[in-house]
């Protein structure tokens, strides 16, 4: 009896497994049963900030695939329509538009621009859409009210919070240059900067702020040089970021002095060998040990198709389509409200890198930042190492009070 | 580092100023010439500044080639694209009454096409672009270490503006194109073959953007957002030194490139921007004409 029990367990356990096997072969015929559920991707893929744009593109198309390739949600394709808003505000709201009334999307995702999310904001708060922003920092996109906007990544005046609570950690009392552009973002970073570092102590000896379209920093790096820095906070853009980085350097400043507010690879490529060991904030690196397999696996097939390392950037609209999916799954339905309310309690870990992703009553995700510090820069690819880590809650700091 | 912070920074404004003077004289030249002879603002001088130094970048990043050989052959290339927009476009305006206004519509839509084509092609690729190092390495001037590519820079600008100098006072065709300048029709007269002029001079206007395009990239970082400074920047000198004066440009871009240096020390980089488009009305309310002009 024993035996002949233990016989029908084997036969089931092999039936079971060949059932498993037939299904994991089955599954994207499966995923494609349904009608698919379309989410608006409305992003920069032409103008100033098309780079980003495409790179947010290229992240969340791995994810799409990869879901497909699970069955979907809902046993429904999950279905991203993009859309080019050409770094134009007013023809990302007309996007928005459009996806909403026409294509009828449960939500809206893809601004990587600040400005751009903002505009969309405003429709998707007052058409009740919801609207999930993988890639702008700006603080105002969760502001104290929101209801149908949820931010992936942290507010930039925490960055700045992040920033003194790790120049701190590596040198109490220590003293700091600020340079940066006038933008939003280093505006509010340096809101954040300038509220924690007089908390924790630190001493701003140079604050140069830049406008935008700035060529040449030779000066102002000169009378940087001269206030005699611990730290060189740097949160300059583009192009412009590079030449300051070199020319900081060029003076005489020590690559360790030097921390940049995020690094993205082209970036990091770009400051060459010459700025090894200088450090960098960021949300996701291919060299931190958290890495999960998945996380892995994206970053090689990452790699291996567009040729470069996937950024924060690529890796936070990875981890939105998961989010959507999640909170599709968790709703179970593709309504708009009820996608909304399971986005609100939604409590998942990034697929790519295990950190939790929860969002306050305003759409705020509980923050944290990563400093690396660059190792190795080879022509296409770049090793660093993680230096610190910090996370703190939404209400930690006034932002809406620093930032208006 | 024990060094006089005063004369520090004294010297990189020089530096600095010296470095951006060069490269606005050399592209506001280009600007002027081709506005002198045939009348054409090119509000799409900052696109083809941007256009040589991708042009470059991508000879440099996608064939390997040394920035030196990579910018010869874009200076190469500048030419069969002068002679294709002149002979497809430009041309077809000789004869308009107040072509300028033509001109100036004409040469926006290839600033937005220009852009288009960018912002979806190297604008996917990168946030910004480097060229190579030609010479590797600083040199200290008293306590201030200058990049050699700056220096390096700095003296093949120089080389080019003299060059551009002596082509205008003693070949046939500068001494052509001045004639032009000053009275086409009495030119005409002469012998002048003025259209021929035309072709020339929009082609050596030419040139000089794309070397000013090519030299800005050695000294410095480059995205995508520098045409549209560039193209502000090259007019503001032209109008200020003399729509059509070669003089006025240099004179002006140099004074530009120290003003931009000079305020934002004393003043801050913001206020540095627009100082000198400030300087510009101010001089204008003097001097409508420009303070160079013929």
């Amino acid at each position: 009896m024993r035996s002949g029990s233990r016989n029908v367990t084997v036969a089931h356990a092999l039936a079971a497994t060949c059932a498993m096997l037939a299904a994991s072969y089955a599954v994207p015929a499966k995923a494609q049963s349904g009608e698919p559920i379309n989410i608006g991707f409305i992003s920069e893929l032409s103008g100033a900030y098309s780079f980003f744009g495409t790179a947010c593109k290229q992240g969340l198309e791995f994810a799409e695939k990869k879901i497909a390739s699970e069955g979907g949600v809902l046993n429904r394709p999950l279905k991203f329509i993009m859309m080019d808003d050409q770094t134009n505000p007013a023809q990302a709201v007309a996007a928005a538009r459009s996806l909403d009334v026409q294509q009828k999307v449960v939500a809206l995702t893809g601004p990587t621009s600040s400005d751009i999310a903002l505009a969309v904001y405003g429709y998707a708060e007052q058409n009740k859409v919801p609207f999930v922003v993988p890639v702008a920092a700006f603080a105002q996109l969760t502001k104290p009210g929101t209801k149908y906007t949820f931010r992936v990544e942290p507010d930039a005046v925490g960055w700045g919070y992040a920033a003194v609570k790790f120049m701190a950690a590596r040198k109490p009392g220590a003293k700091i240059a600020l340079m940066y552009n006038d933008i939003a973002l280093a505006r509010a970073i340096m809101a954040g900067i300038k509220y924690q570092a007089a908390k924790d102590k630190l001493t701003i000896v140079a604050d140069v702020l830049f406008p935008q379209g700035s060529n040449d920093a030779t000066v102002q790096a000169a009378q940087v040089v001269a206030a005699k820095p611990d730290f060189v906070y740097l949160s300059t853009v583009g192009a412009f970021d590079i030449t300051t980085t070199n020319q900081l350097l060029d003076l005489g400043i020590k690559p360790e002095q030097i921390i940049h507010n995020v690094g993205q690879t082209t970036t990091l490529l770009s400051y060459g060998k010459r700025s090894v060991g200088s450090i960098y904030g960021t949300f996701f690196d291919a060299n931190l040990e958290n890495v999960t397999a998945e996380g892995h696996t994206f970053i090689d097939d990452f790699t291996k198709q567009i040729g470069r390392l996937p950024s924060y950037t690529e890796n936070y609209c990875y981890n939105t389509a998961y989010i959507i999916k999640a909170a599709i799954a968790k709703a179970g339905t593709a309504d708009r409200e009820k996608f909304r309310a399971a986005m609100s309690s939604l409590d998942m870990v990034e697929p790519t890198s295990g950190v939790p992703i929860t969002f306050d009553k305003n759409g705020a995700r509980k923050e944290y930042m990563y400093y690396m510090q660059l190792t190795g820069v080879q022509p296409k690819s770049y090793t660093a190492k993680k230096l610190f880590y910090t996370e703190w809650a939404p209400e930690t700091l006034p932002v809406y009070d620093l930032v208006k | 580092m024990s060094m006089s912070p005063i004369l520090l920074i004294g010297i990189s404004m020089v530096t600095t100023g010296l470095v951006l003077g060069v490269i606005f004289s050399l592209v506001a030249a280009g600007v002027t010439i081709v506005y002198g002879s045939i009348w054409l603002p090119n509000a799409a001088n900052g696109q083809f500044f941007l256009t040589a130094a991708l042009i470059c970048w991508s000879f440099t990043t996608w064939f390997g080639l040394p920035t030196w050989a990579a910018a010869l052959l874009t200076l190469a290339v500048s030419l069969p694209i002068s002679y294709f927009l002149e002979a497809t476009l430009i041309r077809r305006f000789y004869d308009v009454p107040d072509r300028n206004i033509a001109y100036f519509v004409v040469t926006l839509g290839v600033t937005q096409i220009l852009s288009g084509i960018f912002s979806v092609t190297y604008g996917r690729w990168s946030d910004q672009f480097n060229l190579p190092s030609v010479i590797s390495g600083v040199t200290f001037i008293g306590p201030f270490p200058m990049t050699n590519d700056r220096i390096f820079v700095l003296i093949v600008a120089t080389v080019l503006l003299t060059l551009l100098f002596a082509m205008l006072r003693f070949h046939p065709y500068g001494r052509g194109l001045r004639a032009v300048f000053q009275n086409r029709e009495a030119a005409a007269l002469r012998g002048v073959n003025v259209r021929a002029i035309y072709r020339f001079s929009f082609a050596l206007g030419m040139l000089s953007i794309f070397s000013g395009g090519i030299l800005y990239g050695l000294a410095y970082s480059f995205d995508l957002t520098v045409a549209w400074t560039m193209a502000v920047t090259a007019f503001a000198i032209m109008i200020v030194g003399g729509p059509g004066s070669v003089v006025g440009a240099v004179v002006i871009g140099m004074v530009f490139g120290f003003t931009q240096a000079g305020v934002s020390i004393f003043a801050s980089p913001t206020v540095a921007t627009f100082s000198y488009l400030a300087a510009m009305l101010f001089i204008l309310l003097i001097k409508p004409s420009g303070l160079f002009a013929r």
